[in-house]
């Protein structure tokens, strides 16, 4: 049994539509390994190579693998909401209402996408200590913790845009509280916030721009900074290092090449 | 025991692929109750119930195919509503299952209205979206208008209708009251469409009120108004005795003396009979507006004026000698009519009325003189209690929206209420216990005490809870416009005669006017000169049934005629010319069988007497002298279509041909019996 399924795969192998898919072969040689990181667009943000040890729990908690995690589901949720959804005045309550009664899971859907965008707040933070804390901001990691703060506010605003959209009470005074605050800004305070609403207060241009930065611009800014992200977490020398080593790499500067 | 549990559990996390295939596992036996929970939604029980229920039932076939499972939903876009209540309520289309039967399961009552096309929030509330019972009936942060209770259903009449109408009582009498109590004269009400809802009440001016009046009564009636006329719609403010007496001390001193012309001396009063004061008083139909209670406590009369139950402890006599012979002189704005009485007259009623007291009210009241700082105090507490939205005073002016305006108080958010304690917290609730006990709600509500009954108190909460965003905001189709009464006014020196005599407070001319007597717009095609003049000059009533007619004026020949003339050439149908056929006309073969058609074809002394020796007809005008008084071209058109000459009519149509009607009229044009007894007179 166990043979004739080999004998399967390797047939399937040796057809021109894998070979034309898994270009770089197949074995367990290193060169194997790394051709298939390396020639995969997905995978080639990963090492060819990683230290076991830095796939321990204790050493990350994972917590910035959770939160792309819980960004997925954002997006997984997100997505069938959308069909769901008019990012109009008279619309937009209503359609809360038809998520909430009528739609086949939709009142899972919403609760899954709310859930899941609180988690990834709480993640991200929880991150972002976890980095601090372990001294994982220093050099050469210096550029990626910047590239993290940049992700850790595109979330926040992720957030905030989508406080909006349900058309309520509470999103509408949050809104227009939040403005408020920004409002506040020295000089083009006022400009900003005018900016941002398309208008003096949260009306129907606040809920459109809200709902284009929630849908489109902030989505793919975070994707494209966590793209950043990992890719750096691998040019910085990967997840762990022992503390002798990222030091002497630290002096020799060794760490440029990675 | 323990060492299998480690088995299992090896067997189960023992390595990372083990572990992560059973918590995938896990997860899918999780996510698995979302499609059960969409399946077992709440509305599908009472479907699957409502079935259980009518399969007992002999019409169950004929129900079950009518049955269709699923959401039902009744979208009115140009008025934003999606109801899904059909959802539950699946038989609210069965007229065999109209009002009986448990909820959900119950047919609607039958209304006017198609139920696809309004839909159900729009006059019951609630949450039309929702598809459970809780979010679809109460109110909740995420939906703040639950469900009209029973009692008040007709409130989501009043949306739409500003009309009065047969089926509505209790938004009706709701409606009559916040004018008659004069809620609105405080409180801004806006119509929906435009406008605001008018006070119907007459609060006197009190200009001159010390030329009327005394101090003492003045503080008495400001204690406690209802003591003084239990119909009193004035409400009770609840004054401590210093503010009672400061209040009078202001209001008599800022009123002026009035200039008014004196009435007929008084002759012959002094020496009539005990009697003939009260006589004059039922003669003069006073008892059509006013009232008084009687040796049973029971108030009998109108309620356009005042009670007069005890009115000889409130007035001056020779004010009520003035007020009686020409009422405009004190108050140009009154309904009551000049009644032209002579002197004897005069001092009759003064003396009847006078002698209307109650010496318990007076008892206790004794006002030491009014000091300025007294006066000054009044005047303050007259402008804080809002005195003058109601009334006219010297140096006071009539405050701007005094109260909060209650034009969209039906969509009032229980978030923004400020509930006393023990009151439920539901905007009717609320509503309700502030109109009852207004000082539940802090010593600071200015809103004094009316004297209202319960079912008052709930028609006022319907007329109220009327008053709703989706009112104001309807689509002009689906608005239903109230009576609106036109500012018609008669020209010339009948004008001033008309206006002199109050004619509108009973009778309407072009849309403007009371109810309380027939309607004169289209009058001079019906009549003829001489009746009109005779009855001017002496009202009789042309019902067996009825002993309310119109009071006598004491017109002069020179008054009545003007009136008439005025009458029969102004108030006359464009529906048809009064000329063409005359009672001459007629040929006795047509009064024949118009006598015919009378007795026997119409039936019409069923309700009309044209022989009082044997015709028992009681319902309809009495018609012995139809030749003097009616025109014969009015008679034929009143007959072929009586609702289109005298809309509301309990005369029946019966589709009378032309020849019919005009030999009708040739028979009634020949009944001028009554006319020669009254040409008698």
């Amino acid at each position: 049994m166990a043979a004739t399924k080999q004998d399967t795969l390797g047939r399937l192998r040796e057809t021109r539509v894998w070979q034309s898919v898994f270009r770089s072969g197949w074995g367990d040689s290193n060169l194997h390994r790394a051709l298939a990181v390396q020639q995969n667009l997905f995978l080639h943000l990963f090492p060819a190579k990683m230290r076991r040890r830095s796939l321990d729990i204790g050493v990350t908690w994972y917590l910035g693998t959770l939160t792309l995690v819980a960004f997925f589901i954002l997006v997984a949720t997100g997505i069938p909401l959308m069909l769901y959804y008019h990012p109009s005045v008279p619309q937009a309550y209503a359609d809360m209402k038809d998520l909430q009664f009528v739609v086949s899971a939709g009142v899972f859907l919403r609760n899954l996408h709310r859930w899941a965008a609180h988690a990834m707040v709480l993640l991200v933070f929880a991150h972002m200590a976890r980095v601090f804390y372990r001294g994982a901001y220093r050099p050469p990691r210096e550029f990626n913790w910047v590239v993290g703060v940049v992700l850790l506010l595109v979330t926040l605003f992720l957030s905030y845009t989508g406080y909006l959209l349900p058309w309520d009470q509470l999103a509408f005074w949050a809104i227009t509280v939040g403005s408020n605050i920004l409002s506040s800004v020295p000089v083009m305070g006022l400009k900003i916030r005018f900016l941002m609403l398309g208008g003096n207060t949260v009306n129907a241009n606040a809920l459109l721009r809200f709902y284009v930065l929630h849908c489109v611009i902030l989505p793919l800014a975070a994707v494209a900074f966590i793209g950043v992200h990992f890719w750096r977490i691998r040019k910085d020398g990967g997840l762990y290092r022992d503390g002798h080593a990222a030091a002497r790499a630290a002096e020799s500067g060794e760490q440029r090449h990675g | 025991m323990r060492k299998k549990i480690g088995e299992g559990y090896r067997a189960l996390f023992g390595d990372s692929p083990r572990a992560f295939g059973t918590l995938g596992v896990l997860l899918l036996a999780c996510l698995a109750v979302v499609p059960a929970k969409d399946h077992f939604r709440e509305w599908s029980g009472y479907q699957s119930g409502y079935l259980k229920y009518i399969a007992n039932r002999g019409d169950a076939a004929t129900l079950k195919r009518r049955f269709e499972g699923g959401i039902h939903q009744d979208w009115l876009p140009e008025l934003g509503v999606v109801d899904r209540c059909g959802t539950c309520h699946v038989a609210l289309k069965e007229a065999v299952l109209a009002g009986t039967g448990p909820q959900p399961f119950r047919g609607h009552p039958v209304i006017p209205h198609n139920l696809e096309r309004y839909g159900c929030v729009l006059c019951h509330g609630g949450q039309g979206v929702a598809t459970t019972v809780e979010e679809a009936h109460r109110s909740s942060k995420a939906w703040e208008q639950p469900i009209l209770p029973a009692r008040y259903v007709e409130a989501g009449c009043g949306q739409c209708h500003q009309n009065t109408m047969t089926g509505t009582p209790e938004l009706n009498q709701g409606r009559t009251l916040l004018a008659e109590y004069g809620c609105v004269r405080c409180h801004t009400v806006n119509v929906p469409g435009g406008g605001r809802m008018a006070a119907s009440d007459h609060p006197p001016s009190l200009e001159h009120i010390a030329g009327k009046t005394t101090r003492e009564w003045m503080y008495a009636w400001l204690k406690n108004p209802q003591a003084y006329a239990v119909s009193a719609t004035m409400p009770n403010f609840q004054l401590s005795d210093d503010d009672a007496r400061d209040i009078t001390a202001f209001l008599v001193a800022q009123s002026t003396a009035l200039e008014v012309a004196q009435g007929p001396a008084e002759t012959g009063a002094a020496a009539a009979e005990s009697g003939e004061g009260s006589s004059l008083y039922g003669e003069s139909f006073c008892a059509s507006c006013h009232a008084m209670q009687n040796a049973a406590g029971l108030l009998v009369g109108g309620n356009v004026g005042p009670e007069l139950t005890r009115v000889g402890t409130k007035v001056k006599p020779e004010w009520l000698k003035a007020w009686l012979w020409n009422p405009g002189q004190w108050s140009p704005t009154t309904v009551m009519p000049h009644y032209r009485f002579d002197g004897k007259q005069i001092g009759l009623l003064a003396r009847y009325l006078g002698s209307q007291t109650d010496s318990d009210f007076l008892a206790k009241v004794s006002l030491p003189p009014a000091t300025a700082e007294q006066v000054a105090h009044g005047k303050k507490l007259v402008n804080e209690r809002g005195c003058g939205s109601c009334h006219e005073m010297n140096g006071v002016k009539k405050p701007d929206n005094f109260a909060p305006d209650l034009s969209n108080v039906g969509s009032r958010s229980l978030e923004k209420i400020v509930f006393a304690p023990g009151v439920q917290e539901d905007l009717p609730s609320y509503l309700a216990a502030k109109i009852q006990h207004p000082h539940r709600f802090g010593p600071a509500t200015k809103m004094p005490q009316f004297s209202l009954t319960a079912p008052q108190v709930d028609a006022l909460v319907t007329a109220l809870l009327a008053e709703t965003d989706r009112a104001a905001g309807l689509p002009a189709a689906l608005r239903v416009p109230g009576k609106v009464e036109s500012d018609y006014q008669p020209a010339g020196p009948a004008g001033k005669l008309i206006a002199d005599l109050r004619c509108f407070s009973c009778h309407a001319f072009n849309g403007r006017g009371g109810d309380m007597a027939p309607d004169l717009s289209i009058e001079g095609s019906a009549v003829q000169r001489g009746w009109l003049v005779s009855f001017l000059k002496n009202p009789n009533t042309l019902r067996p049934a009825l002993i309310r007619r119109m009071p006598r004026f004491n017109l002069t020949d020179g008054e009545a005629q003007t009136l008439a003339d005025y009458i029969l050439t102004v108030y006359q149908t464009p529906a048809f010319e009064a000329g063409p056929l005359s009672a001459a006309g007629f040929t006795a073969d047509q009064r024949e069988h118009g006598r015919q058609l009378f007795y026997s074809k119409y039936a019409c002394q069923a309700c009309h007497i044209v022989d009082p020796k044997n015709d028992k007809g009681y319902v309809g005008p009495t018609l012995t002298q139809a030749g003097t008084r009616l025109n014969a071209a009015w008679i034929v058109h009143y007959l072929k279509d009586p609702q289109k000459m005298r809309p509301g009519n309990l005369e029946p149509n019966q589709h009378i041909s032309d020849e019919d009607a005009r030999d009708l009229a040739a028979f009634l044009m020949a009944q001028t019996k009554g006319g020669a007894q009254e040409a008698r007179k």
